[in-house]
Parts: structure tokens; C-alpha cells; sequence
């Protein structure tokens, strides 16, 4: 049985996809067994989508291309 | 003691996360580049700039310095396109240049990373056998708040460049592995490790706020 350790480490490393068709069955199962590491991974998809809204909060405004291909072409 | 998360919940996890793929350079394009076709400029800068801010400003550039950050990529980019031979896509290519002219300007350089302190926090949530002895704390409050956007901002400044630069292609962009392992000039291993580390030290931030549910 797959330990808690490797999981977490296969998930924060995102290399999950990389692992024998086995191993990734492996993790599923100790996922749907464990509640901590489950909890894990929720986490590390919610840090995704967290880190998406950091950046979208940066979102650039309307004229960026207009203003870059204007000071590109004069160079 | 079973979880109550249901198997089909973590199917996100097993199943093949869409990863963004790297277009495919046209010659034709490249020699339209090369000629300084006005039209083709425009084109690379509306399909490359925004993606290029996004990631200046999530490696803490700010808003000014961002945009005379991404100039000096499409400039260098212009000056180089002789010696670009269409191996690479021009996305990969600029991302490149972006990493390059980022770590000038922040002065920053690649230190020793064989050891990082934040593996031995991983390590220490563990015990010999590999079972939680310090499992991760409840951060949905935290992880669903409207401020979490802001709260990771904080908490990504702790990160050491190349963890960051990392995190930002891979979660922001949605860039593949072997693009990422291209632009940072790095390992799959080392891809790999940078990763774990920069989701550890987040997840630690995030908890030191004490944020988590009693």
C-alpha cells in the first residue's frame, strides 16, 4: 500500500500523469481512503484556481497591444 | 477512516489535465517576422503580450515595470529573429527571454537548490513510515475566501525565483512540462522538485495565516 508520504509528494510534484497506469490506481484508492490526503489534493487544486484570481486581478489594460506595437514599430 | 470525498471528485486528480499545447511556428510567419511585415508584428504581440504580462506581474513585477518588461522581451525577440531556426515555438521562445531578462533585472541567480529548508517541513509532517504525523489543516475557508487571491500574493513573495517562475507557468499559463523544462532550461527531475516545493511553501504560508478551521 502506497503511503501517505508518496502521495503527497506525487501530488504536490505534479507527477502523477508520469506513473504506471497501477501506481495512479494505487493513489486513487488511498485518495478515497484517506482523508487527510484527499484534503491535500483539494488543496493543491484550490491553490490553482487561487492563483488564478491573484492573476486575473492583474489583468493588463484594454490598450496594452496597441501601446506596445506603436512603441515596437517606432524603434 | 474512510474519506467522505467520493471517487468521481478525484477524478481531476487521475485524469489528463488539459495542459495549454505550444502552436506551431509557420515559416511563412517567421519570414513575414524576419522582414518586419507590420501586420505580422502586430499578430505575435496580440496572440504573445497579455500571456507574457500575466506571468511578469505573478513574478511580482509590477504593473509598470511589467509592460517595460515585456518591450524589452519583444525588442530582444525582433533583434534575435535571424538566429531563431523555428526549433522552438515562438510562445517557448519568449517565455525564454521573459525568464532571462527577469532574473537580470531582479538581479536574481539560481542559487545551490539541492538543499531547501521546506523539504525538511514536508518531511517533518511525517513519520518514519510515511503516515501523517502533522497532517494539513483545514485551509477551505481560507482556500474559497474572496481575499485568496491577495493572500497568495503575499505568500508567493516567499518563494525563491525559480519555484516561483515554476508554479506560475504551470498553474497560470497552463504550460506543459516539457515547454516549462525548455524555458527555465531545467530537468524534468528538477521540474519535479521545483514544484513540490513551491506548492509546499504556499500551502505552509497559507497556513501560518491561521486561516484554518479549528
Amino acid at each position: 500500500m502506497i503511503s501517505c508520504k508518496n502521495v503527497a509528494k506525487l501530488l504536490m510534484s505534479d507527477e502523477l500523469q508520469a506513473q504506471t497506469w497501477w501506481k495512479r490506481v494505487e493513489v486513487r484508492l488511498h485518495l478515497a481512503m484517506c482523508k487527510f490526503c484527499s484534503r491535500l489534493a483539494r488543496q493543491v487544486e484550490q491553490l490553482r484556481s487561487g492563483v488564478r484570481k491573484m492573476s486575473e486581478q492583474d489583468e493588463a489594460d484594454p490598450n496594452l497591444e496597441e501601446r506596445l506595437i506603436r512603441r515596437l514599430s517606432g524603434k | 477512516m474512510p474519506s467522505n470525498v467520493s471517487a468521481s471528485r478525484l477524478e481531476f486528480l487521475t485524469a489528463n489535465r488539459k495542459m495549454t499545447p505550444a502552436g506551431t511556428i509557420n515559416p511563412a510567419f517567421l519570414e513575414r517576422l524576419r522582414r518586419r511585415d507590420p501586420e505580422a508584428l502586430a499578430e505575435a504581440v496580440h496572440d504573445h503580450a497579455r500571456p507574457l504580462i500575466r506571468a511578469a506581474r505573478a513574478l511580482g513585477f509590477a504593473e509598470h515595470d511589467a509592460e517595460d518588461l515585456v518591450q524589452d522581451v519583444f525588442t530582444t525577440f525582433l533583434e534575435k529573429l535571424e538566429t531563431f531556426e523555428g526549433r522552438s515555438q515562438v510562445r517557448t521562445w519568449l517565455f525564454g527571454i521573459l525568464h532571462r531578462k527577469a532574473m537580470e533585472r531582479r538581479r536574481a541567480s539560481i542559487k545551490d537548490d539541492r538543499m531547501d529548508p521546506i523539504d525538511e517541513v514536508f518531511e517533518s509532517r511525517f513519520d518514519a513510515d510515511g503516515n501523517w504525523t502533522r497532517p494539513p489543516a483545514d485551509l477551505e475557508r481560507l482556500l474559497l475566501s474572496k481575499e485568496i487571491g491577495e493572500m497568495i500574493r503575499g505568500c508567493m513573495g516567499g518563494l525563491p525565483v525559480n519555484q516561483r517562475e515554476v508554479f506560475v507557468l504551470r498553474e497560470v499559463e497552463g504550460l506543459d512540462t516539457v515547454e516549462i523544462c525548455k524555458i527555465l532550461e531545467v530537468s524534468v527531475t528538477n521540474f519535479g522538485v521545483l514544484m513540490h516545493r513551491a506548492r509546499a511553501r504556499l500551502r505552509e504560508c497559507l497556513e501560518s495565516k491561521g486561516w484554518s478551521k479549528p
